[in-house]
């Protein structure tokens, strides 16, 4: 059962949609694309302000409970999470996940415990932006800009280790493009982590979700630009999937 | 009666805001719940739950909540860890005494699948009830590292990776649920509406 999840990226007030984490191209509004999202079916929803740790500012409340009215199945909400009381206010706005990335890596991994002992566990998704290395993966920050040396595999490990319930992982060099996702990633941190993974970055076809399930068997798959376009909705997506893999339902 | 449904506000986590809006949405009229003496405000009452067992137990004692939790004689219905903390006990984060309501044990879900449980799942009623009414064959969000150990009242089962494990209880007037009705979409509502319904 892989979860289809619907993914806003949002530079407050628009959903954008960005071509490997730059150049950000408007979508709408993020209260009527997530009930686009719901109506058609979404099992989750992701909502990412992706500006908020690059230009340092205060998170944005008001939008993400906007979105959060719209549904009545679970929610996630990130970006420019730094502290508890930024966890806090997340699920007071609707959120019933909050993700993070950015300070989590540069600043403080204790928010990682903090938060998961307080909220628990399923209630902090770690944000992974992998950019493929040599033959590794390292993480970025800050919307895909900031490099932090970290590898990958290493800080999934560490991050579950401290408690995260979930990896939302992303690819800076597949992201937005539409070709397909990095199967190899994704395979490789399904395999070394016992908490579910949602993939996302790369879906440009039907075909691509389903290759995706069928190499990595991902927790859940994440998706913006194909649905962003309407090029499909989720439920085109999920009566592909039904059709050609029986473990979707 | 004015059939009020009271939400019980405890702790920093607190994800009233989803339950009170699916509440509202299902038809009933809802009071948030901040001190023991709302208790005499409300006909029904929900504890949501998102946080960890032993911290909800923490606040729950602090704001004085325990005894009017205990004797509160109308229809209760526990929500994922607001349902877990109806047990004797909890091994979250150590041992933590529950409120005691029902004679189950709170532990980690072992199974082979990923942990937390996140996703929608079917239930299986074992032992038909007015909550569960009408929603036989849906599926319903769940979002769980741990799970209910009761054998004497179990009103569903789920299966996660083959692992069987409690997702509903009924003993009289308490009833809990392990999933998320707020995020389960129309079935979800569907379940509230039939509490909000029930009669005592």
């Amino acid at each position: 059962m892989t979860r289809l999840i619907a993914k806003l990226d949002v530079k407050p007030p628009y959903v954008v949609k960005p071509v490997h984490f730059e150049g950000l191209r408007k979508i709408g509004n993020p209260s009527e694309l997530a009930k686009k999202y719901y109506d058609q079916g979404a099992d989750e929803l992701f909502y990412i302000d992706i500006v908020s740790s690059l230009y340092q500012r205060e998170i944005l409340f008001d939008g993400i409970e906007k979105v959060a009215n719209e549904l009545f199945i679970p929610f996630a909400a990130g970006g420019g999470v730094k502290s508890i009381d930024d966890f806090s206010k997340m699920f007071h706005m609707g959120a019933d996940k909050v993700v993070i990335n950015t300070h989590a890596i540069q600043e403080n991994p204790d928010i990682i415990d903090k938060a998961a002992k307080i909220f628990g566990s399923q209630a902090v998704v770690v944000n992974i932006e992998a950019k493929r290395w040599k033959s590794n993966w390292e993480c970025y920050t800050d919307c895909g800009r900031i490099q932090s040396q970290k590898d990958v595999l290493d800080w999934v490990k560490e991050a579950e280790q401290r408690g995260a319930g979930e990896i939302l992982l992303q690819s800076v060099d597949m992201d937005g493009r539409c070709r397909g996702f990095d199967t190899e990633l994704a395979s490789e941190v399904v395999s070394i982590t016992g908490v579910p993974v949602v993939v996302s970055s790369g879906a440009g076809s039907l075909k691509d979700i389903k290759e995706l399930i069928e190499i990595a068997s991902p927790s859940g798959v994440a998706i913006a630009s194909l649905l962003h376009y309407d090029r499909e909705n989720i439920q085109s997506i999920k009566k592909y999937l039904n059709n050609k893999n029986d473990s979707v339902t | 009666m004015n059939n009020i449904i009271g939400i019980v506000n405890y702790g920093i986590a607190g994800n009233i805001h989803s339950v009170k809006k699916a509440i509202e949405q299902a038809g009933g009229n809802t009071l948030v719940v901040n001190k023991p003496s709302d208790f005499d405000l409300i006909d029904k009452l929900v504890i949501p739950g998102v946080g960890s067992f032993k911290d909800a137990m923490q606040v729950l004692e602090y704001d004085n909540f325990i005894s009017p939790l205990q004797e509160f004689n109308k229809p209760i219905l526990g929500i994922c860890l607001g349902m877990q903390i109806m047990a004797d006990l909890g091994f979250e984060f150590g041992k933590t005494k529950g409120l005691g309501l029902i004679d189950a044990e709170v532990k980690p879900i072992l199974c082979d699948g990923k942990i937390p449980h996140m996703g929608f799942n079917r239930i299986n009623i074992k032992t038909p009830n007015i909550l569960l009414d009408g929603v036989e064959n849906e599926e319903f969000y769940f979002m769980h590292s741990y799970e209910m150990v009761n054998y004497t009242n179990i009103a569903a089962l789920t299966k996660y990776n083959n692992h069987s494990f409690v997702s509903a209880i009924h003993k009289g007037n308490l009833y809990g649920v392990q999933f998320h009705p707020e995020k389960s979409r129309e079935a979800g509502i569907k379940l509230l509406s039939n509490f909000i319904k029930l009669k005592e």
